[in-house]
């Protein structure tokens, strides 16, 4: 741990310890020094003591937060079921350090994995995530849908997660399960509307298909909305629509996006 | 014969035990993890400046910071059962589920429009005239002080990757260096900062 690093070998991965602690390593590097961790404990051992340390940093920055978290935060643990202990260290901990921190938007179609009891911890990751963001969100606007059949959906085999960006800021992700013919969609982050305006969802036709069909799937607040029915090809699109919603959208679409297959 | 050699600050002798190890945290985690909401209702108290500290410093926006600190909060209750003190403190597996989070929700946002990389930007506490801080001032001046007794290129890799929420290749892009260089600046500058605040782990 405190042995000077040379140019090759393990001590290539031993020297992500810092960046690693610090959430500095994208993607596919991340993952191998994940891997890496596992048979390298004098890395992990680092990593803990790296962490203990950048959670200092981050106490540093301590800022009291709006009062309607706290009561909004207290409300939905008393929706939200609990997991159980684990009994196997090792799956634990990779399925609440690994999976669970990974919003469900960045995950793409599980069982890639022949590791079944990981790939099921992913998945009821996914599906419990979900919950908790409608949850969280549900005392706030009600609910459009039970929220079995969202984390039905996204705790499906099938499920697929692809998330894009909106021309005006903000992302929507969407999951489809084409085994349930149904897609979950949720937004973050888009810009805020006069109160006379909502987010509508639509499912449309497919691109290059005229005139273009849009069926309604509800008004998008703050948490997922469920879209059924879908077909391959079909896209999904959102409007600005006046509050209440239209039958038909009235305004060019802030982002249209073809439902991954 | 006395060696001498360039010392590093020490320690600060009270660190350990006002933010080190947090037994009451964990013992809370752990009857947050039998389903105590009263329990987390401390939980809350305790963790919610920081996480939404860190979300916020990284995210910036405050919208979205509360989001991600409402669903890492809510994960702390939801995963309680899955804390391991032996493996840390109960601060630490917090924070990093918050910190990640914001990370992952920076990148995600950016993963169809590379991340303008021109400028390092202003890593100055979020609006820090405007939102109350309130972390311990002990807390931040003891931050402070072991940030300073790093080197500027120590300071500001740890700086971009923790507090601007930038992989260490856009640091490294930002600040002008080699890869390596600055794998090996973090790595470093991050075990001076345990040495001195004391950390043990």
């Amino acid at each position: 741990m405190k042995t000077p690093h040379r140019s090759a070998g393990p001590d290539d991965l031993h020297v992500l310890t810092g960046s690693y602690a610090l959430d500095a390593l994208a993607g596919p590097e991340r993952d191998a020094f994940e891997r890496h961790l596992e048979h390298c404990a004098s890395c992990d051992a680092e990593v803990r003591g790296l962490r203990e340390a950048a959670a200092r940093l981050a106490m540093a920055r301590a800022v009291e937060p709006p009062d309607r978290m706290r009561r909004r935060v207290l409300a939905a643990t008393y929706r939200t079921r609990q997991l159980p202990p684990a009994l196997d260290d090792r799956l634990s901990r990779r399925a609440s350090i690994v999976r669970l921190v990974l919003p469900a938007g960045r995950r793409t179609a599980p069982a890639r994995h022949p590791h079944l009891p990981r790939a099921i911890a992913a998945v009821v990751a996914a599906a419990a995530a979900a919950a908790i963001a409608f949850g969280v969100v549900s005392q706030v606007t009600a609910p459009p849908r039970p929220p079995a059949a969202i984390s039905s959906v996204l705790g499906a085999r099938d499920a697929q997660t692809e998330t894009m960006r909106t021309a005006g800021g903000g992302t929507v992700t969407v999951t489809v399960s084409w085994d349930q013919r149904e897609a979950v969609v949720t937004t973050a982050g888009l810009s805020s509307l006069p109160s006379a305006r909502v987010y509508q969802l639509w499912v449309m036709s497919p691109a290059g298909i005229s005139p273009v069909q849009a069926r309604s799937a509800g008004l998008l607040r703050s948490g997922p909305v469920l879209a059924s029915a879908i077909r391959p090809g079909d896209r999904i699109g959102i409007t600005v629509e006046p509050a209440g919603g239209t039958a038909q959208p009235t305004t060019k679409p802030v982002v249209t996006m073809t439902l991954p297959v | 014969m006395r060696r001498t050699e360039i010392r590093q600050l020490p320690p600060d002798p009270g660190a350990a035990e006002d933010t080190g190890r947090d037994p009451d945290l964990a013992n809370l985690l752990a009857r947050v993890a039998c389903g105590d909401h009263q329990a987390f209702e401390q939980v809350y108290g305790e963790l919610a400046g920081p996480v939404y500290g860190v979300v916020r410093q990284v995210l910036r926006d405050p919208a979205q910071s509360e989001e991600i600190a409402q669903e890492v909060l809510l994960e702390i209750w939801r995963t309680a059962s899955r804390f391991d003190p032996a493996r840390g403190s109960a601060a630490a597996w917090s924070l990093t589920i918050a910190h990640r989070r914001a990370v992952d929700r920076v990148r995600s946002e950016n993963a169809g429009s590379r991340r303008e990389l021109k400028a390092a930007p202003d890593l100055s506490a979020a609006d820090e005239d405007v939102v109350e801080v309130v972390a311990g001032r002990l807390d931040q001046q003891r931050v402070r002080r072991c940030l300073g007794g790093l080197t500027d290129l120590q300071r500001e890799s740890i700086k971009l990757a923790y507090y601007g929420g930038y992989s260490y290749p856009e640091v490294a892009q930002l600040l002008g260096v080699a890869l390596g260089t600055v794998k090996t600046r973090i790595r470093d500058g991050m075990i001076r900062m345990r040495d001195c605040l004391g950390v043990d782990w």
